[in-house]
Formats: C-alpha cells, structure tokens, sequence
C-alpha cells in the first residue's frame, strides 16, 4: 500500500507535505473505477465529498454550452478535482466525465480539511482558481529559492531617524546638519510644512559635489535650488528588490520610502548592498572602472552570471529581464559615449533603439543583436558617413561583447535600418497601410523599439505612428490572423501537443509555441488600448482598461508568460551547465510533473485567450 | 451409549456469523459491502500446511475503502516449521511468525469482517478451502454467505466477448493471474505476494469487471454471482 503514498507524493501538493502525512492520507483513501464516459460529478448536483485524484486514465471538466456539453480541460494521472466543490460545500459548477476507464483515489473530505489546515503549501495549491494556482507556482518557486532579495521589505533596511529641512535653508546649513547627524543627505520639507509627504524633496552628498561645489555655487545658495524635488519614493512595502531596480534605473543611493503617505525613513544604496552583497548593483560601478573593451566583454560576461544568480534567488524573469535591460542600456551608453569622444560630436541628434526582445525587456541571454539608428531630419549630407562609422564600430564592439551579429541583418549597420526620421515614419506607415506578410513581421520587431541613447526623441514622433495602427482595422484583423496562425500547442483532448516525428519528438518549442504567442497577443490589446509601453507584462497590466482583455484573463496571461518563461530560462541554464548550447526546446517528458502540469495549465490559458481574441477581432472588424 | 457424539455448543463468534443475514441478490451491486481477502500460507496443501497471514479490505457504495483494511499474521501451529522455498516467496520470517496471535485469536476477527457481506477472493478455491479446513476443525464450522471468485469473473467476461464476436473464438482464455488481469484492465498492481497488497490489487480487479459487467445490463448482485460465484 505504499504505492498510494508514493504515487500521491510523487505529484503537487502531495510532494510538499510530510511522509508521515502522507501515509496518514493514503491509508484513509478510497479507491473508486470509473467507466470510460460515466460521470463521476454533476455540475449543479450533490457537492464533491471527496477530493479525487486520478490514478490512471483521463477524465473530462466540461461546461455546458448551449445546451451541449464542451470538454475545456482534460485530467491526467495525479491532477485532482472536486477541490471547489468540496471546499465550499456547494453544487460542482463543472461537470466531470471519465475520458477513458479511470483509476481514483478519493481523499475523505474530512482529512482533506485537516491537511488543508496543517500545511499551507497544501491549502494554496487548492486555492480556487487555476490562476490563482499558476500565481502561486511562480511565487512557491521564487520562496523555495534562495531567499533575501525576494524576502525583504524596504522598511526592514531602513536607516537612522529622518533629518529634515526647509528649502530656504543654506547649503552651508544643510552640510552643517547633515556631518552634525551623520547622514549622506537630509529631506526637504516642503508644503504643507510639517508633513514629509510625496511633495519632499531630498538634497544628498552627492548633489553637494556635483551641484554645489563643482558648480561652483555660493555656500549660501538656498537648498531649493540644489534639491531634488519631489525626491522619488517607494512605498515600505516594497521588496528589497524592486528598490535595487529603481535605484539602479534612476542612478540614484538613496530611497525615501513612506507609508500611509508618510516619509518613514531612507533606504541607502549601502544599506542594501551590506544586505545583499552579490547583488546586481556592482554591476554599474564595474562599468565605470571598465577602461578597454576587454574589460567591457569582462562586464558582459558579469551580467550573464548575475542572471543566473537572479534566477538561482527565485527572480521573476520578467524581474530579471529588466535587470538586464539596465545593464545591457548601461553598455550600450558606455560605448556611444566612448564613440562619440572619438569620433567627434554626432553632426545632428540621433537615437540608437533596441528592438524585439530587448527593446520589450526580456533579453535575459546575450541573444543576437537588433538595432537600429534614427537620427534628424535636417542632416548635411556627410551625416550619413558619420553614422555609419558609429554603427560600424558599435555593431563591431558589441560582437566583441558576445552579442552576435543578427542574422536578419536587423541592425544599424544596414543602412534600411540608419536612416533619418522621416523615412521612419514613412517605414512605419506602410507597414500598416500594406500590411503584407513582410510588414508584419518587422512590426513584431520594430514596434517593439527602445531608445536606449541619443538626443534626438523618437518615442514623440515614432510612437504616435505606431499608435495610429489602432484606427486601421484592415491591419489590426491581419496583425490578429498572424498572431493566431499559431495556436497554443493542445491536442484534441487539451493534452499538450508535441512533436511526432523525426529528432525533435517530444519536444517542445517555449518559445515559438509558448512566450511568443503571449507577447503577440500582449502588442495586439496595447495596440487597441493605444499604450506605449513595449514589455509584455506591462501592456498587459495597463491595457485591459481599454482593450478586449478582461483583468482577469490579462492577469492570467501574465501568470503564463512569467511561468513559461522560467521553464525556459532554467532549461537554457541547465544546458549551458551541461556544455550545450542553449535552445528553446524543452523535451516534455523528461520535465518533472508540477513543470509538466503547469505548462498545460499556461497554455490552456493562452488558447482561452486566443479563442476570444479570434471572436472579438472577426465579428469587430473583420466585417 | 451414545449413536452421536454431541457437539460443543459452537462459540458466539460462529454464532453471530452464521445466523447475520445474507446480502440481498436482488440489489443493486454498487450497494452490497465486500470484503475482499487475500490470504498467504507455508504451501498449498490445506491439510498439511498453514495460514500465515490474511490481508483484507472492505469495498462500501462501490469504492475501496482502505481505511476499512485489516491485515494479520497468524502463529503457525507448533511443530510446524515453515518451508524456507516458502518464505522467499511471502517473505514472512519464523521469527516474526512466532509471535503473531494464533488462528484461534485472528479467525473471529477475519469471521467478524465477513459477516452480512459478500467474500470477494481471486481464485477463491485455495483460500476457501484453507479457512473452511481451519473452521471445519476447531468449530465444525464452514464460510457461509456468498463468495465471488474475480478469476471466474475474468472467464465470464471473456465469454460474453467472444459470443458477442468483440474478441476472436480462437482467442486463448486470459491468464487468470491477478497481476496479469489487473495489468490488461490497465490498474496499476501494488507489491506482490503481500496479503494486504494482493486483496487491494484485487478489489480494484473486481470495480472494473463489476464496472464492464454494468454495462452489459447485468447491474445486481445476483448478476454479478451468476458471472463468478464459486
């Protein structure tokens, strides 16, 4: 009988609660066999008194539609249900039919509560929703990682009693206080006085350097005039973190955080780094002690290891994605810079973008390089030998720093892709007055830009193009054809359909078949929201106001992005480990169960969602 | 002088088995209560040799319920040393076997789990013979109630498909080892030659022959004896 212990354990929840536990649920089991198409749960009839678990066989949750009985999910062994039903005392809302003959351990409803109440892993996982449970993978796996990034409030960081002062105080007043309090920088209360609110403003030691003295101001310049106001805050409860990634993003070593509206304190720089100290935020200060591009391929190769530490701590890879981004931009800037210096000032403004994959975020290997130039339009003409000079050197150094060239020639060394800004407009609008098969591939690139260094502002000019997009109905119903032309992989019996035949059987594509249908999906409502945003969850979370996305279904698509994505990242991680290269390929199979479940359960999520896009976008526009 | 030997008074133990009402034919399967048995013993002569250990569990509304599961070993009698060609197979040592109660303890508790339910064994002829020789000669006693033999079950069924043409005439009879059906229906098989073990690979046997049964109409308890009584 310890087959029943070994077998349950071997699946989630069950893999999370104790032997003894487990033995104590198995030999209260029951065992009940069910022919192929009985119905073992009604919907609307008796509540569940038992929590089922399939042993062998598959079972079918239907809904009722239209009078017809429609299969959305299908039960392997080791998936459980009656779970809702049993924990709410109430008529299933699902029905469930046995697929083929099925085997079931049929868990008492009475020692299901009891384990419900003892191990919290165990009540989670039945936690209502298969959302609420894909949300809950992703967070037990960030919490089973190590730990203190991800663990840590703000608040737990915060520092010494606040110093505050009033803007017509001196600078000479302001350095007296802050050496006599020993802090690195004192708030400025601003009004209303007497409450350190979101309108505060902060004066740190580093502004006395670079604003003052450098500046060479008087001593007696008021602090208003050398402050930052209104200082950038985070709420106590943020992670550790989310604090480290704004403060990165910003540049800034101080946080003043509040509560309830409140300053509460400041978190320094420091304060985090003596917290956490293999944390990303070495990563800058690298940069700038870099002297060669030997020492820039170095620096590169330090943000790599830093992702797979991130991931190691249990980071989101959206989370991660962004880490990246600050580090890669921060390379990027680095080497314009450096460029500029010796190939004089640029003859006009321009903007070096990012696209695809960086320009939304979520490059979190050294993947091939998409680039592209946009400078002004009222160039001279040897502009153009300029910025080819500059790409080339770029382009160049970025190999060096082991980002490949692309393969597309998606870069700005092709001069399609170096061209003044109204020829990028001009690009822009035909790909969305002809949208052609062609087109809609380079907006899946190109729409997806991010300016990463240059004077000139494309986002001002550029995106309200893109956004135009919108108003197209012709483009938006071919945008939504080729985002479908794709369906999530499920079989007939929403099993997940892998590959038959050939060296790739049993294999399946994360990528193609899994985060990028999310991201189609994710640029086609931001699109219709008109949001600028380009990483994926991010449109996701501000466009269900405006667009065909319920709150609901963005959030589980964000759940499934985020879920999909770790699966592959970790499988990239465990082939560089082994020596390989890293692909997107997974080999189904050979992925543990809870992977394995919550896989289906993401791309089960993803088809729902392309089901309705589908609807809304032909009875929309295609008529 | 006495034409008869008068027998004791049997024990109330025998008593209450034998006068507990029997199941009724004529319900539906689903609401008769099994127990299913499994029995391990030194070798297969009932005469010579003895009941090591009975495994059992109950099936209620048509599903096992292991928190119904009774197992025991049972002390061989003295004098009785158990052949070691007999231990590689049910792994039982003398030593342990020593000091497991004796039948005369196990017998009322095994009779008591039977009463008013119908005994569900797999190729119930061996088992059936060594309970009846151990009651027959300590209480003059024999099973009573209705037995099912899920072996003869397993030939039922694969009667009725050749008569109805769903398998070939030519087609050889199934194996009647319990692992082999088990395996053909697709239910997994628990650890082998464990009484315990063999009573639930059994139970869940029977569910699905009880299941296939169902389906072809033959829906009460005496349709399902009619298929494998013994």
């Amino acid at each position: 009988m310890e087959e029943i212990a070994a077998f349950l354990g071997s699946y989630p929840p069950f893999d999370q609660i104790p032997a003894s536990a487990l033995h104590r649920l198995a030999s209260s089991a029951q065992i009940e066999y069910f022919a192929a198409g009985q119905e073992i749960m009604a919907f609307g009839g008796p509540p569940a008194q038992f929590l089922y678990v399939v042993c062998k066989g598959s079972v079918d949750r239907l809904h009722e539609a239209e009078g017809a009985e429609q299969a959305f999910d299908t039960l392997g062994p080791g998936e459980a249900f009656g779970h809702p039903s049993l924990i709410r005392g109430h008529s299933p809302v699902v029905t469930v039919r046995a697929h083929t003959e099925v085997l079931a351990y049929l868990i008492p409803a009475a020692i299901f509560h009891e384990m419900r109440a003892e191990f919290s892993a165990f009540a989670n996982f039945f936690a209502a929703s298969a959302i609420e449970r894909l949300d809950f993978a992703v967070q037990s796996r960030r919490d089973s990682a190590a730990p203190t990034l991800f663990q840590t409030r703000l608040r737990d960081l915060v520092g010494r009693a606040l110093v505050a002062i009033s803007p017509e105080a001196t600078v000479r007043e302001a350095a007296q206080l802050m050496s006599q309090e020993h802090v690195s920088c004192v708030l400025v209360d601003l009004p209303p006085y007497g409450i350190l609110d979101h309108d505060t403003g902060i004066f740190t030691d580093r502004d006395m350097r670079n604003r003052v003295v450098a500046a060479g101001l008087p001593y007696d310049t008021p602090i208003s005039q050398v402050m930052t106001a209104p200082a950038r805050i985070m709420p106590a409860d943020s992670m550790v973190f989310e604090g480290l990634m704004a403060m990165l993003e910003y540049g800034q070593h101080h946080m003043p955080i509040t509560e309830d509206g409140r300053v509460i304190g400041i978190v320094t720089h420091a304060a985090i780094l003596r917290h956490q100290s293999s944390s990303p935020v070495f990563l800058p200060s690298q940069l700038r002690r870099a002297k060669s591009l030997t020492d820039m391929r170095h620096y590169s190769d330090q943000v790599a290891s830093t992702v797979d530490s991130l991931l190691d701590a249990g980071a989101r890879v959206s989370d991660i994605g962004r880490v990246v981004a600050v580090a890669h931009d921060a390379l990027l800037q680095r080497l314009l810079h450096d460029a500029e210096a010796e190939l004089g000032p640029p003859p006009v403004p321009y903007a070096w973008l990012v696209l695809g994959s960086e320009g939304r975020f979520e490059q979190t290997l050294r993947t091939d390089q998409d680039n592209a130039l946009v400078y002004a339009d009222d160039a001279p003409p040897e502009a153009e030998d300029y910025f080819r000079a500059l790409s080339e050197r770029i382009v160049e150094q970025l190999v060096f720093c082991g980002f490949p060239r692309c393969t597309g020639d998606i870069m700005a060394t092709n001069p399609r892709w170096r061209q003044p800004l109204h020829v990028w407009k001009s690009y822009f609008s035909r790909w969305i007055s002809v949208p052609e098969e062609e087109a809609l591939l380079r907006t899946a690139i190109f729409f997806d830009y991010r300016q990463v260094y240059g004077e000139l502002n494309v986002e001002e000019s550029l995106r309200p193009v893109v956004l135009e997009a919108r108003k197209n109905k012709v483009f938006l119903a071919r945008m939504v054809r080729a985002a479908l032309r794709q369906p999530a992989p499920l079989t007939f019996f929403r099993q997940v359909a892998l590959e038959r035949h050939g060296d790739q059987r049993h294999m399946l594509d994360l990528k193609e078949r899994g985060t990028v249908m999310v991201v189609d999906l994710a640029r086609i409502f931001s699109l219709e929201a008109g949001c600028s945003a380009t990483s994926t969850t991010t449109r996701l979370r501000k466009s269900w106001t405006e667009s065909s996305i319920s709150e609901a279904d963005a959030e589980a698509l964000i759940s499934a992005f985020e879920l999909i994505s770790t699966v592959r990242m970790r499988n990239q991680q465990a082939q560089i480990a082994r020596g390989e290269e890293p692909t997107n390929q997974v080999v189904f199979p050979q992925l543990g169960p809870l992977d394995q479940r919550e896989l289906k359960e993401a791309l089960q999520v993803i088809a729902n969602i392309q089901r309705g896009v589908s609807l809304t976008f032909q009875t929309n526009l295609m008529g | 002088m006495f034409l008869f030997r008068r027998r004791p008074e049997p024990p109330a133990f025998i008593q209450a088995y034998q006068q507990a009402p029997q199941p009724d034919p004529a319900m539906p399967w689903r609401e008769v209560g099994y127990s299913v048995i499994d029995i391990e013993t030194s070798g297969l002569d009932e005469r010579r040799d003895a009941l090591l250990a009975i495994g059992l569990v109950e099936i209620n509304a048509g599903r096992v319920d292991l928190a119904r599961r009774w197992y025991s070993l049972v002390r061989p009698p003295e004098g009785l040393l158990v052949g070691a060609g007999s231990i590689r197979i049910h792994g039982l040592l003398r030593a342990e076997l020593a000091v497991a109660p004796p039948v005369e303890e196990v017998l009322p508790l095994l009779l008591e789990r039977l009463a008013s339910r119908v005994l569900l064994v797999h190729v119930a002829q061996v088992d059936v013979a060594f309970l009846n020789r151990i009651l027959k000669e300590r209480w003059g006693a024999r099973l009573a109630g209705p037995i099912l033999d899920t072996a003869r079950l397993a030939m039922t069924l694969h009667q009725t498909a050749q008569t109805l043409g769903q398998v070939q005439t030519d087609m050889p009879l199934p194996a009647i080892q319990l692992r082999a059906l088990a395996t053909r229906f697709g239910l997994p098989t628990y650890g082998e030659h464990n009484a315990l073990n063999d009573a639930l690979t059994t139970a869940q046997l029977f569910l699905a022959q009880a299941s296939r049964l169902e389906r072809q109409g033959r829906t009460t308890l005496r349709n399902l004896l009619r298929a494998g009584k013994v």
